[in-house]
Formats: C-alpha cells, sequence, structure tokens
C-alpha cells in the first residue's frame, strides 16, 4: 500500500506569526519556585528563552531540569513567579492551552500512543488546528474529509523531514527505540510549535542515531525557524548544538551564558562537568 | 492466493484514506452486505430470526457501543446494561407521549437521553481511572435500575411495574408490537444497526477516532500534544451511551416486546462486556465476531441434538452448552488475548505475505 503522491507545494503553515523579531524574547520564566509540599523542586528560578535560539538546560539529575520543562508548558503550576511567553503572562493554564499557544515538547521516556500507527501520531499532533465537528467527522465528508486531507498533506511533509516514510503505517509500538523517538520528534512538529522542548532527545541513543538527531534538531531549528530548549545530558552535544545554556542544580540556577561561558564557570565545573582530563 | 494488496497503488490521499484501501475487503463487505440483506431474509425462519438474526444484530449493536467507550477511549464501564434501559425507557415515554411519533426518531431521538445520562455518569472519569472507573459507573447500574423500578411515570404506572410494546406503523407497516412480523422487525434492525455501525467507522478512523486512542495509550502525553482530556472523555461516554441508548431501545421495541427493570442489571453489562472483550477491544468488527460467539453459538448448538436426532434431554443440553461456549472463550483468550477481530487481522497478514513466512 504504497502511496506516491506529487505535492503542488509545501503545504500550508497554520500558526500566526507573532511578530516578535529573531533574537527577541520569545519566553520569559520570571522568579519560578516550584515546591511539591516540602520538596523545592525549583527556587527562584528566572532566565529568557530568545527567538529562534537553540536554549539547553543541563543539570545533573534531579536538578529540577523536566519540571522546569513542565512548568513550562502548564503542566506544573509554580507556587511563585510568572511566564511569559510570546508577550503575554500567565499564571495557570493547563497543558493543551499551552499547545494551543505554540508549546510542544517530547518527553524523557518515549511517551507515543502506542496503539496507533506512526502517520495517526503525528495526525494525533495536528489536533490543535482540527476543529470540525462530530456530525461530519461521522459521515466522513465534506468538511471533516477535506480537513483531514489537508492535515494529511502537512503530516506527509513532516515524514518526509524525520526520513519515516517506510514507518508510516506501522504501529510504534513494534518500531525500534531509536525511530519512536524521531516519530515523538514528529508529532511535537505536527503542533507547528513556536518553542520546542526537547527532554532529552539523545537518552540511550547510540552514537549514530544521536547524530542524526542533532542533524535534524539544528534541521528544525533552521527550517522552520522554530525556538528550540533542550534537556540533554551529553555535554559535547549541547555544546555543539545550543546557542546559550542554563545550568540548573539543586532547583537554583548556577550558570546561564554561551557554552563558552558556562564551560569555564567554577560553579558549574564544582557541579556538573567536573574537571576535564588531561 | 485471492488476498494481495500488491499492485494497488493510491495516487491521492483520499484514496488512501478510503475505508477499504485493499479491493477485497470491500468486495468481502459487499458479500456480507449480500447475505444480510438478501439471502439470510429470504431463508430464514420465524426461529432464526428471532433467537439469532435480530438479537445478534443488536447485541452487537449494544458492544459496539461499550467498545467505543473501553476499546477506543479506555474508560472502563459496567454500566452499559443502564444505558440501554435509559434509552428503552425514553423511546417508550417519546412513543407514549407522542404517539404520532415516527418509531425511527423516537429511537434516534432517546439516544441523547442515554447520551446525557451516560455523559453525567462519566465525570468520575475526569478524575479516576481503571477498574476504580469501573467501580464508579456501577453506581449507574445500581441507581438507573432502581430508579426504573421506583418511578411509576417512567412505565405509565402500569401495575406490573414493566413497560408493553404498542402497535407501531413505520410508514404502514407494521414494526413493532405483539402483531409485528419478524421479517420486518430484522430489516429495521439491521438498518439502524448498519447506520450506526457505519457512523461509528467514521468517528473512530478520524481525528475524534485518533484523540480517544490517544487518550486510552497515554492519557498525560495527550494532554500534552493539545487534548482537552475533559472534553474528550465526556464525549467518548456521550457516544458510547447514545449508541447503547439505541441498542437499548431496538432491543426492548424490536426484539424483547416488553421489559421489566431487571432486564437491565448487572448481567446484561456483562454479557455486552464480554462480547466486546473477546471480538476485540477497539476494533469495531470485533463486536460482531463476539456477538456471534457469546449469542449465536448456544443457540446454534442447542439445536444440534435435535438435527442429529439425538435426545439428550433439556436440562444437561443446557450444561454442554455452557461448557462448550465457555470453553470456548477460554480458548480464543488464549489463542488471541486482543479478540477475534485481532485474528482476524493475523490472518489477512498471513494471506498477504502468503506463502513465505515474513
Amino acid at each position: 500500500m504504497n502511496v506516491h503522491v506529487a505535492r503542488s507545494g509545501p503545504a500550508k503553515r497554520l500558526r500566526a506569526d507573532d511578530g516578535i523579531a529573531k533574537g527577541e524574547q520569545l519566553l520569559v520564566v520570571d522568579n519560578i519556585s516550584l515546591a511539591f509540599g516540602g520538596v523545592k523542586a525549583i527556587t527562584d528560578i528566572s532566565f529568557d528563552i530568545a527567538k529562534g535560539e537553540i536554549r539547553a538546560i543541563i543539570g545533573p539529575n534531579g536538578a529540577g531540569k523536566t519540571s522546569m520543562l513542565n512548568v513550562i508548558n502548564g503542566f506544573y503550576h509554580p507556587q511563585q513567579g510568572t511566564i511569559t511567553f510570546r508577550g503575554q503572562t500567565r499564571r495557570r493554564m493547563r497543558p493543551h492551552e499551552a499547545v494551543a499557544q505554540g508549546i510542544a515538547r517530547t518527553f524523557q521516556n518515549v511517551a507515543l500512543f502506542h496503539g496507533m500507527t506512526t502517520l495517526d501520531n503525528i495526525m494525533t499532533g495536528r489536533s490543535v488546528f482540527m476543529h470540525q465537528p462530530l456530525w461530519w467527522q461521522a459521515i466522513w465528508s465534506g468538511p471533516a474529509l477535506e480537513e483531514e486531507i489537508e492535515h494529511r498533506e502537512a503530516v506527509e511533509e513532516i515524514i518526509d523531514f524525520l526520513e519515516i516514510e517506510h514507518i508510516r503505517k506501522t504501529p510504534v509500538g513494534s518500531l525500534p527505540y531509536g525511530l519512536q523517538k524521531r516519530v515523538e520528534l514528529g508529532r511535537a512538529l505536527a503542533a507547528e510549535p513556536a518553542l520546542l522542548l526537547l527532554d532529552e532527545p539523545m537518552a540511550g541513543m547510540n552514537l549514530e542515531e544521536k547524530e542524526d538527531m542533532s542533524r535534524f534538531i539544528l534541521d528544525v531549528n533552521q527550517q522552520y525557524g522554530t525556538t528550540i530548549a533542550l534537556i540533554e545530558h551529553d555535554m559535547g552535544v549541547v555544546m555543539d548544538l545550543s546557542d546559550r545554556v542554563v545550568v540548573l542544580d539543586y532547583g537554583c540556577k548556577i550558570g546561564d551564558g554561551t557554552p563558552d561561558e558556562v564551560r569555564a564557570n567554577q560553579d558549574v565545573i564544582d557541579a556538573y562537568l567536573g574537571v576535564p582530563r588531561d | 492466493m485471492l488476498y494481495r494488496t500488491a499492485g494497488q497503488f493510491k495516487t491521492s490521499y483520499k484514496a488512501d484514506h478510503a475505508l477499504f484501501p485493499v479491493r477485497q475487503d470491500a468486495v468481502l463487505l459487499w458479500i456480507i452486505v449480500f447475505l444480510a440483506v438478501v439471502v439470510f431474509p429470504l431463508t430464514a425462519s420465524e426461529f432464526t430470526f428471532q433467537a439469532l438474526l435480530i438479537p445478534v444484530l443488536i447485541y452487537s449493536l449494544a458492544a459496539l457501543g461499550l467498545n467505543i467507550l473501553t476499546g477506543y477511549a479506555g474508560q472502563l464501564s459496567l454500566g452499559t446494561a443502564a444505558f440501554m434501559g435509559v434509552g428503552a425507557y425514553a423511546t417508550y415515554k417519546l412513543i407514549t407521549i407522542f404517539p404520532e411519533m415516527n418509531l425511527l426518531a423516537a429511537i434516534l431521538l432517546s439516544g441523547f437521553f442515554s447520551a446525557a445520562v451516560g455523559a453525567a455518569f462519566g465525570l468520575p472519569s475526569l478524575r479516576i481511572k481503571g477498574f476504580y472507573l469501573a467501580i464508579a459507573t456501577l453506581a449507574a447500574q445500581f441507581f438507573l435500575v432502581w430508579l426504573f423500578e421506583k418511578w411509576a411515570w417512567l412505565y405509565n404506572y402500569n401495575a406490573s411495574g414493566a413497560i408493553q410494546v404498542p402497535n407501531i406503523d413505520f410508514f404502514g407497516i407494521r414494526v413493532a408490537g405483539p402483531t409485528a412480523k419478524s421479517i420486518v422487525q430484522y430489516y429495521f434492525v439491521l438498518g439502524v444497526v448498519a447506520l450506526m455501525t457505519a457512523l461509528s467507522i467514521n468517528l473512530t478512523r478520524g481525528r475524534i477516532g485518533r484523540i480517544w486512542k490517544a487518550v486510552r495509550d497515554m492519557d498525560i502525553a495527550a494532554e500534552l500534544v493539545g487534548i482537552n482530556l475533559m472534553k474528550a472523555k465526556l464525549l467518548a461516554f456521550a457516544v458510547s451511551s447514545y449508541i447503547c441508548g439505541v441498542a437499548g431501545a431496538l432491543f426492548v421495541f424490536l426484539w424483547r416486546g416488553a421489559a421489566e427493570p431487571n432486564l437491565f442489571d448487572i448481567p446484561l453489562s456483562f454479557r455486552i462486556l464480554f462480547i466486546a472483550i473477546i471480538g476485540g477491544l477497539g476494533s469495531v468488527m470485533g463486536n460482531f465476531l463476539g456477538a456471534l460467539l457469546i449469542v449465536a453459538l448456544p443457540v446454534v448448538i442447542n439445536t444440534i441434538p435435535d438435527a442429529l436426532g439425538l435426545d439428550i434431554g433439556a436440562a444437561p443440553l443446557e450444561h454442554i452448552n455452557t461448557m462448550i461456549v465457555g470453553g470456548l472463550i477460554i480458548f480464543f483468550l488464549i489463542v488471541e488475548p486482543l479478540g477475534l477481530a485481532r485474528l482476524w487481522q493475523i490472518i489477512r497478514e498471513k494471506f498477504i505475505i502468503w506463502p513465505f513466512p515474513h
């Protein structure tokens, strides 16, 4: 059941431009504190993410990196502080609203929908743009069918981009780990995010898979202009990919700056990087 | 072999999104339609209509309703029979309050009552899942059956406490009531079931189906890709209950002819759950296969000794029957825990790659 379709042009991008110029602040995290009962996960952290950059968040295990991402996309609600995304400050927000605003993410552990095919998984990522009501869906014609095909074209573009054409109709549960990670990236891209949060996209990969994934991250950043926030433990990857790095330790920010600045920061060396062996 | 996908190329996404991307499947469907519309009605006896064809269709529809909720959206429910009851009682009230009303319209309308009740009892799903949700839906089961019994207005203050289906004409043809012909009832049920099945297939393969499956497979990830969990779950409860309600209305009006409250008690819920599980959760076709196994097979087995001229006696036959059907259920669940529909899918895949194993 091969599908060969000559496309007339690139699929339409649906997300409206926000008018923020490249290099200006896209997201500002201001004095965020998050605690679970007595456990302080994040203490008074502020940083910003500029439009168009790749921003890495690093730190030892338990430093609060994933919690930070969860705060950014509305899954956790911080006790203090504000998040300003695209000029809008918010306090409480449900994750699906964050997606609608243009924040998408991938997960540390692969969180695909295992009962669905690759195609359906990425199509699910388009849900934010699909609104045809139940009755059109039920008769499978008219606007609902048009919508389905329009989004299928956009999804096929992502499938082409990530070079996963051959597994389009394969249930994701049976895919190898590296491909699952790629499908997950595809699902996040389907929402056409302005800000893409990647939680350890290269964990558990071999060198070749890491190289592939790094290339995809750079391509996403350059081709779609997507701003990326990246959590990763592979320092080689982090230092090569990212424009700026923020370092967390025990829920506090201990460093922030370009890779070179961070690498020279004594606090960061003590807490996380260690002394290089010559 | 006959079943091959080689050479069937798609040149548009529309063709790729077709209901049957493989031509042989469409042919198979037409054969089934031909059997259901022409062959069965022409050959069936009164007994076959009443004991096999009509109940299998109605049970399949009820299981389809449950399957939408449990198989697609992943929300376990034990309240199916109660939601069927809401459909049946709503139809009864509609028909008796507005005697002029078209039966089909009444049945389709009654589904909305059931959908509303289902969505209300689906509210706990926003906080709890799995077995705990199943227990919460038991509340619907107990409460609604109690209501059917105690709220005399529902059965028009009948002394018996039961609802009796009056004679109802559908465009001049008697479809329900004591004097209705089985073949007419069969066609009516077939039409409604076919309509509901077609709509359900479309729902489950489009955006809404994907949202449900996403909620089922990983609800946190579903929320983080932009799905409103509350809407998705309540919609699943509403659609599921709508279908169950319609099935319940058919159950009483086109098959049983009368209903007491305890008809909608928990054994019926379990029976429908078994059909859905054995047929295959997350499959539309599985419901029909499951209903064939659980509803039709015992009836067929019952007729075998007579046909062979054996004299076993009613009671032993009943026990043997239970043993055979129970054994088959265990057998199928061991062979394929994901249900008969999955078994059929594996057979298809084998056919496609035949004669090679991979």
